[in-house]
């Protein structure tokens, strides 16, 4: 909406400028008459208008555009020097198109009319674009934008301009020669006002100068050579003598301010490296406190920080270096090979010289004896501390070729800049650590969630013999597996494992070692052949760093036996009066080797069942407890502990068991899983008191794949 | 947890890897940059020598794994020396006493390559 009425309104000022001319052209044609003060009049008051509205069309038109100024500056020279080609030119052209053109001129045929009409339109617009341009530059920077001095001025350069044609050769030139002293007075003061030459860079300025000399001296050139009696002069003067005085002022003002300018420029020049050296800091922090909230990624934080502490310092190349377990890492290298980057390093860091630095220094690679190595002729180094809690965590370095070296000056840009540096590269290192670490915890919440639903919720419950079992995860998941398997309706299948490694490797092993036990359970009778099976599976699908400890076993209530092999797992031991035996059949562990060699050393083992037998399984969780002088916890103080207590409940046992296990590692942190199971036989009275398990225990149907 | 690390000594064409510390999940992959090493330069007669390892997880014992394939069908061994009791209590229960020679000390160990030569 606001866009097509802007448009609307400045098709609908070209129209006015169109109409303008064109009323113009037909008026001159018509009435023109060179004695006729009316005539002039009439013509210069549309001039006028023409001008106002050109002006003020031109001024919104830059003032949208908001051109840099130097190429405001430039385009005001390249129109200068056409302008000047056609003062110098014109009346020679014309003599050779229409001969005597200056006496054609006074007494116009209707073509001379047309000629001169357009020629001093042109003038028009060039004054018009002059005095717009102008004006741009005077507001260009100026933070209080006091317009009074440049309206007066504008307003005085207006009554001098109409003063010409009302006052200029009568009694009253006082009149116009007063307006044109205050107007040469006002564009004279207006002409000091150059803020902006203080924001352009240095290179700028140079061409600025240049620039600046050659355009005021054009326009000087031009109001010389724009005399009423010369024959430009005289052409503008025909045309209208408000817009001959208007252009003429106009030169004036641009001769004037270009040669300002000129020397604004030439004092600038000495202080415009420094200026644009702070310039370049200013921005480069602005960035950068950007930088600190938004980098996520600390590869490309170190990138931009060295691209920025190129431009900041000037230097050639830079580079951070980080300390990382003792060792050094570069994070970033700009205009600067790995290689030369590590020869510096070592020269800086070694030699003890950078080492220990507080603040940014300065060092010289004079001395640097393998200088000859570098593939680049690097002299001057600034090196900063990136710190952190007063520790340095590493370097910035900014290094310069050749013969150019680094100053003082450079060294408090430099050391500003790594300050800010160290904090966006400590926040970066932080986040990388804590993601890391999130996403690690989420891993073993995965894992242990996988363990939680692999072990039975629920121990099964039988008339003659009770179960227990307990199983404590370690924080990383160790791997412990145990489960219970219905056989048929008087045998009972159990096992207990240990997977290798941990965490969520550990977890899918597990599943995997459930699966082939649940299946294996149903279609074997014997612990042996199972395991054997079991093996055969597992060496085909486990990586080979990977296997699994098992102890597999059934129980034969009919026959009062249990029967079981052990495939490396911890032995089983079992409680009989008060003495504990430990049963170890010769057997390795799962996934460690081909069949023959594991079917030749697994050995199964068969115990009759006496009352109150106690069979207590683990895993090497409770026998490798630790303390705080790394003791394990040990085969003994197990036995022990489970004589202590052979004739209570299978509970209690294990409750103790537990107590004893966590007493004795309170100082310690648990580092592998615990699992114990118990199981006590119950001698029985009649051979057909069979239990009802299934029942009780709801899971084991729903697990049965 | 605690620290753990290698140093590897040559004696004659036997690679002798001395472990030091503790060996578990975290500290193995020192020693399997140690095999990897070793079976690059194609040195396959290797002595593992635990006189100075406090302790080994499953982790641990899953390394030597990882490469014997390699090694043996490169007509080399891994022997294993100097375990502690405690140590070779964890080798013996996974049955390893069957997949390794095990010696009471690194020399035992050296001479067993050299003898069959």
């Amino acid at each position: 909406m606001n866009l097509s009425s802007i448009k609307i309104s400045a098709n609908f000022v070209l129209w006015i400028i169109a109409s303008l001319v064109t009323a113009i052209f037909i008026y001159r044609l018509l009435f023109f008459s060179s004695d006729s003060f009316v005539f002039f009049l009439i013509n210069d008051s549309l001039s006028i208008l023409l001008l106002l509205v050109l002006t003020a069309y031109l001024i919104k038109t830059l003032a949208q555009k908001k051109p840099h100024p130097s190429a405001l500056v430039l385009n005001i020279g390249i129109i200068c020097a056409f302008i000047f080609l056609v003062i110098m030119f014109a009346e020679n052209i014309l003599n050779i198109q229409f001969q005597n053109i200056s006496a054609k001129l006074v007494q116009q045929g209707m073509f001379e009319n047309l000629l001169n009409t357009f020629y001093g339109l042109m003038f028009l617009g060039i004054s018009s674009y002059w005095f717009a341009s102008l004006k741009e530059l005077y507001f260009y920077k100026q933070y209080r934008r006091k317009n009074t001095y440049f309206i007066t001025m504008s307003v005085f350069i207006a009554l001098s301009s109409i003063s010409n044609l009302l006052f200029s050769a009568t009694e009253y030139e006082f009149i116009y020669n007063t307006f044109l002293i205050i107007s040469i007075i006002l564009i004279s003061f207006n002409a000091l006002k150059i803020s902006w030459i203080a924001f352009i860079s240095k290179k700028e300025k140079i061409s600025l100068l240049i620039l600046s000399i050659i355009i005021s001296a054009l326009f000087i050139l031009n109001l010389i050579n724009n005399g009423k009696t010369d024959f430009n002069g005289t052409i503008l003067m025909n045309y209208s003598p408000t817009i001959y005085q208007f252009f003429n002022l106009i030169l004036l003002y641009g001769g004037i301010y270009f040669v300002v300018l000129f020397f604004t420029t030439l004092f600038h020049i000495p202080t415009a490296e420094a200026y644009d050296r702070k310039a370049n800091e200013v921005s480069s922090l602005q960035y950068f406190s950007k930088l600190i909230t938004q980098v996520l990624d600390i590869e490309e934080l170190s990138e931009t920080i060295t691209d920025i502490t190129t431009k900041v310092s000037s230097a050639d190349a830079a580079w951070i270096v980080i300390k990382e377990n003792g060792d050094r890492k570069i994070l970033a290298n700009r205009n600067i090979a790995l290689v030369d980057a590590d020869l510096i390093n070592r020269f800086l860091l070694e030699s003890g010289i950078c080492e220990n630095i507080t603040e940014t220094k300065i060092c010289s690679l004079q001395k640097f004896g393998n200088k000859s190595q570098l593939s680049e002729k690097f002299g001057s180094i600034a090196i900063s501390p990136l710190r952190s809690y007063n520790e340095i965590k590493g370097y910035l370095i900014a290094a310069r070729k050749n013969e150019l070296i680094f100053y003082d000056e450079d060294k408090t840009a430099i050391n500003t800049f790594s300050d800010y540096a160290s904090v966006a590269i400590e926040n970066s290192l932080l986040l990388e650590q804590s993601i890391e670490k999130e996403r690690l915890e989420k891993e073993l919440d995965v894992a242990r969630e996988i363990q939680k639903k692999i072990l039975p919720a629920k121990d099964p419950e039988f008339e003659h013999l009770s179960i227990t079992s307990v199983f404590i995860p370690a924080f990383e998941v160790g791997g412990d597996y145990y489960d219970f398997f219905e056989i048929s309706n008087n045998k009972f299948g159990f096992i207990i494992a240990d997977v290798s490694g941990k965490g969520i490797s550990a977890a899918f092993i597990m599943a995997e070692v459930k699966g082939i036990f649940s299946s294996l359970s149903r279609m074997i009778e014997s612990p042996r052949d199972i395991l054997i099976k079991a093996n055969e599976i597992l060496q085909q699908t486990l990586n080979k760093k990977n296997f699994v400890s098992a102890l597999y076993g059934i129980i034969d209530f009919e026959n009062e036996i249990v029967r079981f092999a052990r495939a490396g797992h911890c032995p089983a031991l079992l409680v009989r009066g008060n003495s504990v035996e430990t049963f170890k059949p010769s057997g390795i562990g799962l996934g460690l080797t081909n069949q023959d060699l594991f079917s030749n050393h697994l050995e199964e083992i068969k115990i009759d069942l006496k009352q109150n037998d106690t069979l207590v399984f683990y895993t090497d969780g409770i026998t490798e407890a630790k303390n705080k002088e790394f003791e394990d916890f040990g085969e003994r103080r197990f036995a022990e502990i489970l004589i202590e207590y052979s004739n209570e409940s299978v509970n209690k046992i294990a409750n103790e068991v537990i107590k004893d296990v966590t007493l004795f590692s309170r100082n310690h942190s648990q580092y592998d899983d615990i699992t114990l199971v118990i199981l006590k036989w119950h001698k029985k009275n009649n051979i057909d008191g069979v239990k009802e398990w299934q029942n009780s225990t709801p899971q084991l149907k729903t697990k049965v794949l | 947890m605690a620290e753990f690390n290698t140093s590897i000594k040559n004696q004659g064409a036997v690679s002798i890897i001395n472990l030091k510390g503790y060996l578990d999940a975290h500290t193995a992959p020192i020693l399997e940059n140690n095999f990897v090493d070793l079976i690059e330069k194609s040195c396959y007669q290797i002595v593992v020598d635990f006189k100075d390892l406090a302790y080994i997880s499953s982790a641990g014992l899953g390394v030597f794994m990882a490469y014997i394939e390699k090694i043996r069908d490169s007509k080399g061994d891994i022997k294993l020396s100097g375990m502690s009791d405690k140590v070779y209590n964890i080798f013996d229960l996974l049955g390893f006493p069957l997949l390794y020679e095990i010696f009471k000390s690194e020399d035992e160990a050296v001479k067993k390559f050299t003898e069959i030569k």
